[in-house]
């Protein structure tokens, strides 16, 4: 937890500087974690303030304040699905967009073996956001959750409100699904490289 | 087999990497000095929309209480004229009133008459 419990207590019965706090506190992991699900830097601080107005206007809900992350998180995973749908471009073909090359830069960069620069790291980024983008926004949002922002099964079942099982059933298709466009796309470009 | 498990395998094991990649190319997001204060705006404006329907909405429910209760009053006080026998009644009667006519009783006149 990033404050104490007595702050949320006060932010939850009405106490503006509280909630003001509370932001101030949250904001920067759930702006991080927002840019990492939608991919599109121009719109993450609108999201962000999305997920704090939601939190505003439905903190009188929250039963108690151990609840509070989990409570944020289905927020923030709420509003990025919700912004995910009304951006639907969903090409399917994208996936043919992930080159080799990207891949194996991708690797270099999380072996560490590059010191990638802006170029190469907006590279990286476009290869994460092809891949996501042949998935649904469902798989999406559950995938970044899981793979890039390291919340284990527990968390995840605290925010969804599902069992342990039934979300490791769902990460298996999910990440299924993308192993085959992944599969596919790498195939499609060894196809056309071939002479 | 092996070697579509082995294809498989790899695939997994590099989609973590890419997963990791981009965990490492995308940092904390820095907010701009606008975050706050366009939050604050936006709780307001939310705040005077609902504000401002649920005023709507109270006023409208009150109009609609006292035309109701207008309404009933007028209804109250007008005299209606109600008719006091049912269709199926009347019906009844009428049928009741041509059947009886058939036996109605033999007008005789007197013999002094026929004189």
């Amino acid at each position: 937890m990033l404050v104490e419990f007595d702050l949320i207590k006060r932010a939850r019965d009405g106490d503006a500087a509280a909630f003001n706090d509370l932001v101030l506190a949250y904001r920067k992991r759930i702006l991080g974690t927002i840019a990492r699900l939608i991919g599109h830097p121009e719109d993450v601080e609108d999201v962000g303030q999305e997920v704090f107005l939601r939190l505003y206007f439905s903190l009188d809900q929250l039963r108690s304040a151990e609840v509070f992350e989990p409570w944020l998180y289905r927020l923030t995973a709420n509003a990025a699905y919700d912004y995910l749908r009304k951006r639907r471009r969903r090409p399917e073909s994208r996936m043919s967009d992930l080159s080799d090359q990207q891949v194996i830069l991708a690797d270099a960069v999380a072996g560490g073996k590059v010191h990638a620069d802006e170029g190469q790291k907006n590279r990286v980024r476009e290869a994460v956001q092809s891949l996501l983008d042949g998935v649904s926004e469902e798989d999406r949002v559950l995938l970044v959750l899981k793979e890039v922002e390291g919340l284990s099964l527990k968390e995840l079942g605290r925010i969804y409100h599902v069992k342990e099982n039934a979300l490791k059933v769902r990460l298996f298709r999910a990440r299924q699904r993308v192993l085959k466009a992944f599969a596919s796309s790498r195939k499609q470009t060894a196809g056309v490289s071939q002479p | 087999m092996n070697r579509q498990t082995d294809v498989t395998g790899s695939d997994d094991a590099r989609l973590d990497r890419v997963f990791q990649a981009y965990r490492a190319v995308c940092p904390d997001f820095d907010p701009s000095a606008n975050f706050m204060p366009g939050l604050w705006k936006k709780i307001e404006t939310r705040q005077s929309t609902t504000t401002v329907f649920g005023h709507l909405a109270r006023n409208l429910m009150t109009a609609a209480l006292a035309l109701s209760a207008i309404l009933a009053l007028a209804v109250s006080f007008v005299p209606q004229p109600l008719p006091s026998d049912t269709y199926a009644e009347i019906l009844t009667e009428h049928q009741v009133r041509e059947t009886m006519s058939e036996f109605e009783p033999v007008r005789i006149s007197p013999i002094s008459d026929l004189h």
